[in-house]
């Protein structure tokens, strides 16, 4: 009689534990602020956000928390970084946000704590973030925005003046100048007939069959506007292992190593068993290349943009 | 004697409530205790309202319902299958789960509640047709023998561990996002989740406490517990859903947490011994408080960044079973 009794107590509490402060938190509707107050003034700023979501601010923002690199790498850049109050693990670039306090996120868990206690006017989202931590700090009662990949030059201009907007701060010339330093790789590509083929690895842990970059990615993307061809190309998926065979066959006139942070060297690569007879091995073609400028969609990829039209185009551009 | 009988109960009740307290009074961001009474009675500042309301606690009570439910889904696995190694996992929740998880995963959804609660309920139904599978496999007849069961268990489960992988490799998707579910990362946070399991918990949970005296007799033998009055099939088959039910609940919206339901009956074997009447009710409490003990260490270690508590369940769980196993006087316990 007596543990029957105490299994009806246990249950009740867990019911009541359970059910209680959830009335509570049904009662005040946090998503209210999210959108703008009926009857009263429309707020000032309004954007669509990558996951179809209105948003919209009453003034630009001042209390920012950053959830991805590149989002912080963009907010520095239109000239935001005095208004970032937290930001992601992994976002080291400018060296100025090394500075701002962390809340999480390397593991894929951010602290939603600190984040709240941060007291953000936005919260800005990228890719990088599953749907579920805007559902979480939405909830919350926090404005999230979440900034679509861009898959484009254009997508990337149009991001970076989405950025100024909810920040408040004019990004003409910003764009103007990054617009101004692509025109100019394009038009040192356009006259050349040769396109060398490049192979970008992401990943060499197995040189048997390295990561690299298939189509539709940023690395993809960068490689044919700096009038190269990129090996993945023909691969499935926009992150995929090569065969080595592959891509002995394929024969790139250059390799470029993302993971040279990771300990793979020029000498290591040269040293794989058959690639010997690539071009890139023979001429001696293998550069290392800074993974953070083409991976993270950012300002900084008009730098890896010319860059890599550097590299593969060694003559043109000096 | 009546007194001593209640001991273990009351012990793992009071350990139950200093890890709530433990859970609620700690956390990325500082909360002095003046301020948490307050908060609590409703008359904290905004922040630490939302902090401890919509952050701390719905995490609080998740962690508890996912200990408990695989504390108890664990003992009630080990008294079914007679074995000392069996888990929740042991017939295909998990990689069920994992498997529904990431198919989910790799679709697009739109931004809606249905959208938000797809992966959730991809893993709770392909945990629960996983089971279904193996049951039917591993069926001659009316009966289910042991062995068939843990055998097609084990095939099945790596079948569908492949296929995780294998869409894992495959998808563009952000990868660290299905692997911080793999490894008992939450995903969602918020009182939806847990009203979204309650009441499979409830009902799976009630099956099991009241079990407690046909696992003691199945303990015999199959046919000896039939001998004994026990419908040995149906009692079997029950025991079976409900604990099926209970783990694929817990495991959809907190991820595969590994090792507390393998070792916290074990802990509870070494104390109060083999009577699965008091057995399962402890494993519920202490599974609840192992469970939060872990997740208190997976938000402060790294702090502000969080760890899947499953890593640290199995990090910090596996030397300390090590360790009592080794202290442990009582050796032919089970």
């Amino acid at each position: 009689m007596f543990r029957k009794t105490l299994f009806l107590t246990l249950l009740l509490v867990l019911f009541l534990a359970a059910c209680g402060p959830a009335v509570l938190a049904t009662e005040a509707p946090a998503t209210a602020i999210v959108e703008s107050p009926v009857g009263e003034m429309p707020a000032e700023i309004s954007a669509v956000d990558g996951l179809g979501r209105t948003v919209a601010l009453d003034t630009p923002a001042t209390q920012i928390v950053s959830l991805a690199p590149s989002n912080t790498e963009l907010l520095y850049a239109v000239g935001a970084g005095d208004q970032v109050v937290g930001r992601d693990e992994l976002s080291d670039y400018p060296e100025e946000a090394k500075a701002v306090e962390s809340v999480g996120g390397s593991m894929g868990d951010f602290s939603t704590e600190a984040i709240v206690a941060l007291e953000p006017d936005l919260v800005l989202a990228s890719e990088l973030n599953a749907p579920e931590i805007v559902k979480t700090l939405e909830d919350l009662g926090l404005i999230v925005y979440y900034l679509p990949n861009p898959k484009s030059f254009d997508d990337l201009y149009r991001n970076i003046e989405t950025v100024g907007l909810l920040t408040g701060h004019d990004v003409t010339d910003l764009n103007d100048s990054l617009k101004a330093r692509v025109t100019a790789v394009d038009e040192k590509i356009a006259p050349l007939s040769a396109r060398p083929v490049v192979f970008y690895e992401l990943d060499g842990t197995d040189p048997l069959k390295p990561w690299t970059t298939g189509p539709g990615t940023f690395v993809d993307l960068l490689i044919n506007r700096a009038g190269g061809f990129n090996v993945g190309a023909s691969l499935e998926g926009e992150w995929a292992q090569i065969s080595s065979e592959e891509l002995v066959a394929a024969n790139p006139s250059i390799i470029l190593l993302g993971d040279a942070l990771y300990g793979v060297t020029v000498e290591s690569v040269a040293a794989r068993s058959g690639w010997d007879s690539i071009t890139a091995v023979q001429n001696n073609a293998i550069y290392p290349f800074n993974p953070d400028l083409a991976t993270r969609p950012g300002p900084r990829l008009v730098d890896a943009l010319e860059e890599m039209a550097r590299l593969l185009h060694p003559g043109v551009f000096e | 004697m009546i007194f001593m009988r209640r001991v273990p109960y009351l012990s793992s009740f009071t350990i139950l409530l200093f890890a709530v307290l433990l859970s609620i009074a700690i956390g990325s961001v500082f909360i002095s205790p003046a301020e948490i009474w307050n908060t609590l009675i409703g008359r904290g500042a905004e922040i630490s309202t939302s902090i401890l309301w919509k952050i701390r606690l719905p995490r609080t009570v998740l962690v508890i319902l996912t200990g408990s439910a695989l504390g108890i889904s664990g003992a009630s696995y080990q008294g079914l299958f007679r074995n000392p190694l069996a888990d929740p996992f042991l017939i295909g929740v998990a990689s069920g789960a994992g498997l529904g998880a990431v198919i989910a995963m790799s679709v697009q959804w739109p931004y809606s509640f249905w959208g938000l609660m797809a992966i959730p309920l991809a893993a709770f139904i392909t945990a629960l047709l996983t089971v279904f599978t193996v049951y039917t496999i591993a069926r001659i007849g009316h009966t289910v023998p042991t062995t068939n069961l843990i055998l097609a268990g084990v095939a099945v489960s790596s079948f569908a561990t492949s296929l995780t992988s294998f869409l894992m490799l495959r998808s563009s998707d952000e990868m660290r996002r299905a692997l911080g579910w793999l490894m008992g990362g939450s995903i969602q946070n918020g009182w939806t989740s847990i009203l979204a399991i309650l009441p499979f918990l409830l009902i799976g949970m009630s099956v099991l406490l009241v079990s407690g005296h046909a696992l003691n007799l199945l303990q015999f033998g199959d046919d000896q517990a039939q001998q004994l009055g026990l419908n040995v099939t149906r009692t079997r088959a029950t025991i079976l859903i409900a604990a099926s039910l209970v783990t694929a609940a817990a495991v959809s919206f907190s991820g595969i947490v590994g090792f507390v339901g393998l070792v916290v009956p074990h802990l509870m074997r070494m104390w109060v011994g083999a009577d699965y009447r008091r057995l399962l009710p402890l494993s519920l409490i202490s599974g609840a408080s192992v469970l939060l003990f872990a997740d208190v260490i997976a938000r402060v270690v790294l702090a502000p960044q969080e760890l899947p508590v499953g890593i640290v369940t199995a990090l910090a769980g596996a030397p300390f079973f090590l360790w009592v196993l080794r202290r442990s006087k009582n050796q032919g316990y089970w």
